[in-house]
């Protein structure tokens, strides 16, 4: 079998100037409007269920059946806020739909906004996104003068203002309510849940959050059906994703390929395999924060939700990243650490004090001056930490480093033994006269 | 009565208020569930994670009780190891950047983080890397001074500048192990109020510069009092303390919890104003100016009271209830008119619309209760023509606009029954020191109507008498408490069915004032 990516999301990627909305609508943009308010929003949000689309930002949770949580006539208006705050480690697929084909985010955002009843919402960009922010900002300007957003869409009686909200450089704002307490000008730290922010949202009012890939799925699935969606991928993970390969290969970067495709096989025929010519370490399946793979453990999974469950991982974000066999999975597990510990929004016990402690443990091993001990109390902390907290960001840093410190424990303990070692003329020269 | 539900706690049902949060309805069971960040005043934040709790069956099994309604048939597990561990945990976390210096921390004895660490931890130390370093001794303003290492950030003081003074000088600044409690620069605590923020923080980070490094606090004994700072009459508790060789004195006031006057909060001027009672008292009867002993001052005033024709009493709206009615009696036992007028004590707009009132007396109900009249007219009239003043505690002279009331006491005759030292009473014929709030029983109805008791919290080495017991070594017919209460349930309609030893620690509202 011959792998090659496939062109649903992406099909204006490469068509040049493609952001401006001249060129888009060329190209096909907002083609499905019409077919739109011909619809029902209960008829689209039904034709959304049964595509299968689920989720972009990682956790996977099928997008219909998201949208029919919101309680009904609550007398609130109901928003939609779209996350674009992509700041998982690995990760930058929604900066190639923002860049490259902004129209295609914001039809699929009146497209969302007509399903679930909403006129006002957001996106919500992370802050150093800064020209793709211009972008961004271009396109929605295009869009509300060519009347696409405003008092009437596309000439239909319904109404959508879109707003874009930066965010100042917090990882921790693309959680969904620390994204919803940052829009309403607060500091970003998540809210405990429940209430969900389907209920009780954005201004205290039922909201939706979707990733921008999540949207930018939308438009193809009401130009061509559920079922044409369902042709790619397979039966719990329907459709296509666009996959951030980046790392030891020797074709790093974007590419659209259906979901269920062997990892491999992707990194050879797509990515052109590990670079020069060296042996596979492991995989970093979904971004930073999924648990790694070995070289073995990737041999057997495929791209989708449940062969990545299988496999005690995580689908993610999509964001691949392949280590070779030089690396330092030491070296790894730090920068994982200090990055989860630095973006740690401070507001709960264990992930506020643990994480420092964390890092400060592995940095202990890195300069010869731990214990196995040292290793087995950073294995503890990983649990005394997780789920322990109002938010995953802890468990987004334990989780990784706990599948680190158990798949390559002897690294870890190569740290010690080291150390012992070099430990050893010291004291001889102290004997030596 | 609100609705009750039934849920079990570690395998035992118990019966408690439906929709209230775990940590409240379990802790009207007598359930204690551990917990830094939440107060009841303040509501849930759930950043400590103290209060984590097993739900059985539960989705998710692990949840934060301060966030958690109680709901019928909810299985609630405290004791498991699970929760225990977590609890171990937590304190670890809290610990390993805390400088532990509770040796020389004012919070030690009265600590959340040291008691939970008794109680739930026990552990050695594991941290053997380098510690975080944080800021000591800020001045945050208002007398408050802040060590940000000490800090748990449980975000209380925040919450309190944000939700109750709506001040908002506190944020939490930074991330992650950097996170700190701050104001803004140059922007102090500026709220009449501030104090509070010492005593809801859970452990020493916020210290009162009035009362850090003062007294161990596991010398205070904790006396439930009335603060008489203004006629809110907050509830409080008086901290003191006789240290050896040296006379008992008040350290600081707290804040006494009373969902009928002031909640968990009092005001930084009612705070404060324990200093009045252990400063600039009057200790030595004086016939004169001549110190004399506590006998012949009596003596001399009974001579006085003998051949005076025309007593006037001027009694204290800080008075207690009991004192008051004994007054009164005492004034119909020797012919004298009483008058209750007393100016200086409303200070016209320092009042706000929380706690602090105009009026700076504590009492002033009573004396529309016992009906003895405050007016200015009464008393100008009875000074007109007395020949005698015995000012019980009132110095009603002291306001410029009462210049004319001064001028006629000249002339007068007048004895001051006198906590504290100032010109009027210093300069009376007879000054006899009586005991003040802090240092006798009584009863006092605030602004609102609230009937409060309070019991005696300080005993001095030398007591100087009380005023009760004063005015009935000086003939008046009420013995003592028990002889005030039963006088006032016959003769003051909405006393008639007060019974004073079931008034309770909140206080009773009175009906029919």
């Amino acid at each position: 079998m011959t792998i090659s990516p496939v062109s649903i999301l992406s099909a204006r990627f490469d068509v040049e100037d493609a952001h401006l909305l001249a060129v888009a609508r060329e190209q096909g943009a907002y083609a499905t409007l019409d077919t739109l308010f011909d619809m029902t929003p209960d008829d689209v949000t039904e034709e959304v269920k049964n595509s299968g689309l689920r989720g972009r930002g990682g956790a996977g949770f099928p997008a219909g059946i998201k949208w029919s949580f919101l309680p009904k006539d609550t007398g609130k208006p109901v928003y939609l806020t779209v996350n674009a705050d992509e700041s998982e480690p690995a990760t930058f697929k929604d900066r190639y739909i923002i860049v490259r084909d902004p129209h295609l985010l914001i039809e699929g955002i009146i497209i969302c906004c007509y399903a679930i009843g909403c006129h006002d919402a957001y996106i919500y960009i992370r802050g150093e996104y800064t020209s793709q922010y211009e972008i961004l900002r271009s396109a929605v300007e295009e869009a509300y003068a060519a009347g696409y957003l405003g008092e009437s869409v596309a000439g239909h009686d319904f109404s959508l203002q879109l707003t874009i909200h930066r965010g100042a450089g917090a990882y921790i704002c693309g959680e969904e309510t620390a994204l919803l307490e940052s829009i309403e000008g607060k500091k970003g730290q998540p809210r405990s849940k429940p209430p969900f922010p389907a209920v009780v949202g954005l201004y205290g009012c039922p909201t939706i959050i979707n990733n921008v890939q999540t949207i930018a799925s939308l438009p193809y699935i009401l130009a061509n059906g559920a079922a044409a969606y369902r042709a790619y991928g397979t039966e719990k993970s329907p459709g296509t994703h666009l996959f951030g390969i980046s790392g030891h290969v020797e074709r790093p970067g974007m590419y659209e390929l259906p979901l269920g495709l062997p990892l491999l096989g992707v990194i050879d025929e797509v990515a052109g395999g590990v670079w020069r010519g060296r042996g596979l370490k492991a995989v970093i399946p979904g971004g930073s924060s999924t648990p790694v793979l070995t070289a073995e453990e990737a041999a057997t999974v495929t791209l989708d939700y449940e062969s990545m469950a299988a496999h005690k991982t995580m689908f993610g974000s999509g964001g691949i990243v392949v280590l070779d066999e030089t690396v330092d999975m030491v070296r790894v597990v730090e920068n994982l650490i200090q990055f989860y510990h630095h973006e740690s929004c401070g507001q709960c016990t264990p992930c506020r004090e643990g994480l420092g402690w964390m890092e400060k443990l592995v940095r202990k091993l890195l300069a010869g001056e731990g214990s196995h001990a040292d290793i087995d109390l950073l294995l503890e902390l990983c649990d005394n930490i997780e789920m322990k907290t109002v938010c995953v960001l802890s468990a987004a840093c334990t989780m990784p480093v706990r599948s680190y410190l158990v798949k390559f424990r002897h690294e870890f303990e190569a740290c010690v033994t080291e150390h012992s070692a070099a430990a050893q003329p010291a004291q001889n020269l102290e004997a030596a006269p | 009565m609100s609705e009750k539900v039934t849920l079990s706690v570690n395998g035992h049902e118990v019966r408690v208020a439906a929709g209230a949060n775990l940590i409240d309805a379990l802790e009207a069971v007598g359930i204690d569930i551990p917990h830094f960040c939440y107060h009841p005043a303040l509501g849930a934040d759930g950043n400590c994670r103290m209060c984590l709790v097993e739900i059985e069956d539960g989705r998710p099994p692990i949840v934060p009780a301060c966030k958690t309604p109680a709901a019928e048939g909810m299985k609630v597990v405290l004791e498991s190891e699970k929760i225990k561990k977590i609890q171990r945990d937590i304190l670890e976390m809290e610990l390993i950047n805390h400088p532990v210096d509770c040796p020389v921390c004012d919070q030690a004895g009265e600590c959340t983080l040291q008691d939970y660490y008794m109680k739930f931890d026990l552990g050695d130390s594991r941290m053997d890397v380098a510690q975080v370093k944080k800021d000591k001794r800020l001045d945050f303003g208002g007398g408050v001074v802040h060590d940000q290492e000490r800090c748990v950030l449980c975000g209380r003081c925040v919450r309190f500048t944000r939700q109750i003074t709506k001040t908002g000088e506190l944020g939490i600044v930074n991330r992650a192990d950097q996170a700190r409690v701050a104001i803004f620069p140059g922007k102090p605590l500026n709220n009449r109020y501030a104090l509070n923020v010492v005593e809801l923080c859970p452990v020493g980070a916020m210290t009162s510069r009035d009362f850090r490094f003062k007294q161990r606090v596991w010398f205070l004994k904790k006396t439930p009092g009335v603060c008489h700072g203004c006629a809110t009459g907050c509830s409080i508790t008086i901290d003191h303390h006789r240290e050896k060789y040296k006379d008992a004195r008040i350290y600081r006031y707290r804040a006494r919890h009373n969902p009928l006057i002031n909640g968990y909060f009092i005001c930084d001027d009612g705070r404060l104003s324990y200093h009045l009672e252990n400063e600039n008292r009057l200790e030595t009867p004086l016939v004169k100016g001549v110190p004399v002993t506590p006998t012949e001052a009596l003596d001399a005033v009974r001579t006085h009271l003998g051949q005076a024709k025309y007593p006037l009493v001027v009694v204290s709206p800080d008075c207690s209830l009991e004192q008051l009615y004994a007054a009164q009696m005492f004034c119909l036992e020797h012919g004298a008119k009483v008058s209750g007028y007393s100016a200086a004590a409303i200070v016209a707009g320092d009042g706000d619309d929380y706690l602090i009132k105009d009026d700076k007396a504590a009492n002033r109900p009573s004396l529309n209760l016992l009906g003895i009249d405050t007016s200015r007219e009464y008393l100008r009239e009875a000074l007109g023509h007395a020949d005698l003043v015995i000012t019980l505690n009132n110095d009603p002279f002291t306001d410029g606009a009462d210049a004319d009331l001064s001028e006629m006491m000249k002339g007068i005759t007048t004895i001051a029954c006198a906590t504290h030292h100032c010109e009027f009473f210093d300069n009376a014929d007879i000054v006899l020191p009586i005991a003040s709030y802090s240092e006798y029983a009584g009863s006092v109805i605030n602004s609102d109507g609230v009937l409060q008791r309070f019991g005696r919290a300080v005993v001095k080495n030398r007591p100087v008498p009380e005023l009760l017991e004063l005015l009935h070594a000086l003939g008046g017919p009420v013995a003592d408490m028990g002889a005030a209460w039963a006088g006032m349930r016959t003769a003051v309609a909405p006393l008639g069915a007060v019974d004073p030893d079931k008034i309770g620690e909140h206080g009773m509202r009175l009906e029919g004032l």
